[in-house]
């Protein structure tokens, strides 16, 4: 096949890009308009979904651009939900914690990390497995962080004399942390540190000797998704008003890289698209187990089913998630980078 | 000082639990490169179905044999579904094994519910010098020593068991003398079965399974196998009776159950030491 010239591959690419603008710019609506219109069950979900979605798009990241696997990231989701109750909870400006929220996530990051970056593979696999089992094991022996009954009561957010107290109030607010965390993402990948970051993903080695300082750039960008999960769980103590060792179980950790990686890994969009469909397909599935007639268990047991099905299946026939399926994702990737 | 002893002979019974997961551990990566996620689920298996074949009024050493059976079935059938994709990395067999772990959770809490188990095992103790230590415990490390020294000898003497370890030495050079990889790794997978199934049976009796206890058994075999670098299962037996002493001295003078976090601690500890003396260039190699 002859390649075309390149006067109509501009033009092509002209096209398309337009054509993309246009899809974001129809997504960026229909996300904006959805609070108004959805019922308040499904309301909640849609908060939950986008909270879900800045820690994937920060698993993204760091999984499929940097190559590092976490197996841990709900630690920082609840380290992010705990500084902001507890700066609520001692009478702060509630702000005042949603800054701090993923600033001593990242700190965190940057402390589990020093340590336990050097590790590569499953080990890290296995390293941040094991951080995530310890941190919740030690705050729920620790009675200032409210132990295994969590910490109750946190008001909610305020701004000088505007109070945060409807639901919908807390969906922009997500959507705006969201398009935050996006913007960066996007920024990060295209930026010089990314294509450090992509390199050094396939090999340490070749990219230190070509001056890339590896353990830097790892931390970082460690810091930066365990920042963007502390994001994330900032909003959600504030969404729900308590926090407990129970609310960010392993399985948290696990449903981060089930969407992810149903997704497509590396990709932005498929950081969006796979919590979201990941999220509907379980709804579903719960609609049908909570229907009359269905034993009690059943819910727990889809979900499970559900979650896990999803990953092997995608990672046996869709290795590079739905968003790089078709030969869609390479251009997608091209106007991305551009 | 009597304390000590018993603290002693339970931690090296429950560390021979660790070290038999272990080693199913090391059987897996050394022959397939894939660190098996669902090993613990493994022994969650047997020990459930222990529990049911006793329901069932199976009488000792068959049900015992019966849930071996089946947790090695299930091995073999996690490593089909592990390995079946045409390219399967190691890294997404990792995170696949991690899937069928959490499949397992549906299945087993549809079978036998979300409560924890138990079943009888040896009943009574024997009191040696105003020690009393369970005969549980004794039988768990007697049948931990003849596994170990069957395994030995399996790897050692057997044509199978030298075709097992020329793939983990390489696999390359196996296929090229006409050895099945594949068939090897699948029957890694179901040997890996096999010794969590031990496990699960032996430990059963000493503190009950739930559907969700495979995470601390897989991690607490992980930590008892990195020892060895997860290449030799002689190490992970060395390093299974360290965590189970070390877990058992806590549990018995710290009076609080901080085992969890001394495997986890100790486990962490060893990997970041022995990264420190690996260059990355032999890391990545390997």
């Amino acid at each position: 096949m002859t390649p075309p010239p390149a006067r109509a591959q501009r033009g092509i690419r002209r096209r398309l890009l337009t054509r993309l603008h246009a899809a974001i710019a129809v997504v960026i609506v229909v996300t904006l308009a959805l609070p108004a219109v959805l019922p308040a069950s499904a309301l909640s979900t849609y908060i939950l979904l986008e909270l879900t979605a800045i820690v994937t798009v920060g698993v993204s990241l760091l999984m499929g651009c940097a190559g590092q696997v976490s197996l841990g990231q709900g630690a920082f989701y609840a380290c992010g939900a705990y500084t902001a109750a507890l700066v609520a909870l001692h009478g702060l400006p509630t702000p005042l914690g949603l800054v701090a929220a993923p600033v001593v996530a990242a700190l965190l990051a940057v402390t589990i990390g020093v340590p336990v970056l050097t590790l590569r593979g499953h080990h890290l696999a296995f390293a941040t497995l094991a951080m995530q089992l310890i941190c919740l094991s030690l705050v729920g022996r620790m009675s200032s962080m409210g132990g295994d009954i969590g910490l109750q009561g946190i008001p909610r957010l305020s701004v000088a004399s505007f109070e945060l107290g409807e639901d919908r109030d807390y969906a922009y607010l997500a959507w705006g942390a969201l398009a935050l965390v996006v913007v960066a993402t996007r920024n990060v990948i295209r930026s010089r540190p990314g294509r450090a970051l992509r390199a050094l993903a396939s090999s340490e080695v070749a990219a230190e000797s070509l001056g890339v300082p590896v353990g830097r750039y790892k931390l970082a960008v460690f810091a930066l998704a365990g920042g963007f999960a502390g994001l994330a769980g900032g909003v959600y103590a504030f969404y729900m008003g308590y926090v407990a060792p129970a609310s960010f179980p392993l399985l948290l950790s696990f449903e981060y890289i089930v969407m992810t990686v149903v997704g497509g890994l590396g990709t932005i969009s498929g950081a969006l698209v796979g919590p979201a469909v990941v999220t509907l397909v379980v709804q579903a599935l719960n609609r049908i187990a909570t229907l009359q007639g269905m034993p009690s268990y059943a819910p727990t047991v889809l979900s499970y089913a559900a979650y896990s099905a999803l990953l092997v299946a995608s990672i046996l026939f869709l290795p590079d998630g739905l968003v790089g399926n078709k030969r869609v994702r390479r251009l997608l990737l091209r106007l991305e980078n551009d | 000082m009597s304390a000590f002893f018993s603290y002693l002979v339970g931690g090296v019974a429950l560390g021979s639990g660790f070290a038999l997961i272990g080693s199913g551990l090391v059987m897996v990566h050394c022959v397939t490169r894939v660190v098996n996620l669902s090993q613990g689920m493994y022994a969650v298996v047997a020990g459930l179905s222990a529990a049911t074949f006793f329901g069932m009024g199976a009488p000792h050493g068959v049900a015992e044999l019966a849930a071996i059976g089946v947790a090695a079935g299930v091995g073999f059938l996690t490593g089909l579904v592990a390995m079946a994709g045409r390219a399967t990395t190691p890294q997404s067999s990792l995170i696949i094994t991690f899937g069928l772990a959490i499949f397992a959770y549906a299945a087993e809490s549809l079978l036998w519910g979300d409560q924890p188990r138990s079943f009888p095992g040896l009943p009574g103790a024997i009191e040696v010098a105003d020690v009393r230590i369970q005969k549980q415990s004794l039988l768990v490390i007697a049948s931990t020593a003849v596994i170990f020294a069957m395994l030995h000898l399996f790897l050692e003497r057997t044509y199978v068991g030298k075709k097992l370890r020329a793939c983990s030495s390489n696999p390359y050079a196996a296929r090229v003398v006409g050895i099945d990889v594949k068939r090897m790794g699948l029957l890694a997978f179901g040997l890996g079965g096999f010794l969590g199934g031990v496990a699960g049976v032996l430990l059963g009796p000493l503190r009950p399974i739930s559907f969700d206890s495979d995470l601390t058994l897989v991690i607490d075999g992980f930590a008892a196998a990195i020892l060895g670098g997860l290449a030799r299962p002689l190490m992970a037996l060395l390093g299974g009776l360290l965590l189970g002493v070390a877990e058992s001295m806590v549990a018995g003078y710290a009076k609080a159950s901080y085992q969890t976090e001394v495997a986890l601690v100790l486990m962490l500890a060893i990997m970041v030491g022995q990264r420190a003396r690996l260059a990355t260039i032999h890391a990545e190699a390997s």
